[in-house]
């Protein structure tokens, strides 16, 4: 009865014993066989036996390389159209900004309407001022003009168009500015206007500009920022130089300003 | 009043540069060049006068300032 019944649960045991038992013998025999084997065969036959582990090490390189290089490729070409996009707003901006910035409708010393746009395509260096000034505008002129004619000289280089904006528009209609500019250079071109279009134009440009108190003649000063505004041919501010620039140094930087410059609206 | 042409502007300027350059050699004794500046002032309009004499002031201060000889006034409370 024992027997029996301990029989069936040891018979199962040794049935399960049986195949782990089976394969390890003959795994390692197999192993045995295969070492003899191979020091039999010699070096030569080790290369050959060696080599389908070569190309598979390789492939597997070749492979990590492949997806490495392609996810760089990717992150490369990712941050490519990311710098893409972000010229295209900036280009955008710009040229909203060159459409928008610094706009002004004013008259110029013929009694025409002129705006911004009407200098696209020109290199403008523009000068606000007013004709009753003692010695700072028309010494601010002169340097504009000497900076125009020493680029005109220069064959190859686009012509530069001078512009005098008035900040005493009371005094300084048309006529007065068409007197005024002629003085200085043939194409100075002088532009005034209304109160209001000359305090917006002035506003474009952050210049500041206060009449002093009249005296018996009634004649007065008006205190005004000094500045060369450059535009470029897209109408947009590109730089702006003080008093102390030399008329040198400022054809210096426009002709630099020239050699680098690229249109954003073509 | 038209703002004087550029031939008036250097008119102007000259005879205020020799007014300048004879207070500079007077030891900036006016009187003793009452007929520049009479030249001066008949050769600028008035406005210009006023703007140049306070230019030449503060140029002259700019000046002194520049060399290191101006002294700031003490404060009145430690006068």
């Amino acid at each position: 009865m024992l027997l029996l019944a301990r029989g069936p649960k040891a018979w199962p045991r040794f049935s399960l014993l049986k195949p782990l038992i089976f394969p390890w013998t003959l795994g390692n025999k197999t192993v045995c066989e295969r070492v003899q084997h191979l020091s039999v065969q010699g070096p030569a036959e080790t290369g050959k036996q060696g080599l389908p582990r070569g190309p598979r090490l390789r492939t597997r390189l070749l492979i990590t390389a492949l997806f490495g290089a392609g996810l760089g490729g990717a992150w490369l070409a990712a941050r490519a159209d990311k710098e893409r996009q972000r010229q295209r707003r900036r280009t955008e901006a710009l040229r909203q900004a060159a459409v928008g910035q610094g706009d002004f409708s004013l008259l110029d010393h013929h009694g025409q309407t002129r705006c911004k746009a009407d200098f696209r395509g020109q290199w403008v260096l523009m000068y606000f001022g007013f004709t009753h000034c003692p010695d700072i505008c028309p010494d601010e002129l002169e340097k504009l003009v000497q900076v125009v004619q020493q680029l005109e000289a220069q064959p190859g280089l686009h012509p530069v168009q001078p512009v005098f904006v008035t900040v005493d528009p009371a005094r300084d209609d048309v006529a007065a500015m068409a007197r005024y500019v002629r003085d200085f250079h043939p194409r100075l071109l002088g532009l005034t206007g209304s109160a209001e279009q000359v305090a917006q134009a002035s506003r474009s440009y952050r210049v500041y500009y206060s009449a002093g108190p009249k005296d018996e003649d009634q004649d007065y000063i008006v205190d005004h920022s000094i500045a060369i505004y450059l535009l470029n041919p897209d109408g947009l501010f590109t730089d702006y130089y003080g008093r102390g620039r030399s008329a040198e140094q400022i054809a210096d930087s426009v002709r630099q300003h020239m050699a680098a410059f690229q249109s954003i609206l073509t | 009043m038209a703002a004087p042409s550029m031939k008036e502007r250097q008119v102007c300027w000259g005879a205020r540069d020799d007014y300048w350059r004879c207070l500079e050699e007077s030891a900036e004794d006016a009187s003793r060049c009452q007929q520049l500046r009479k030249s001066f002032e008949s050769s600028c309009p008035q406005q210009w006068i006023k703007y140049f004499d306070k230019r030449r002031d503060y140029l002259k201060f700019k000046e002194k300032f520049e060399a290191g000889q101006f002294q700031p006034s003490k404060s009145p409370a430690n006068s």
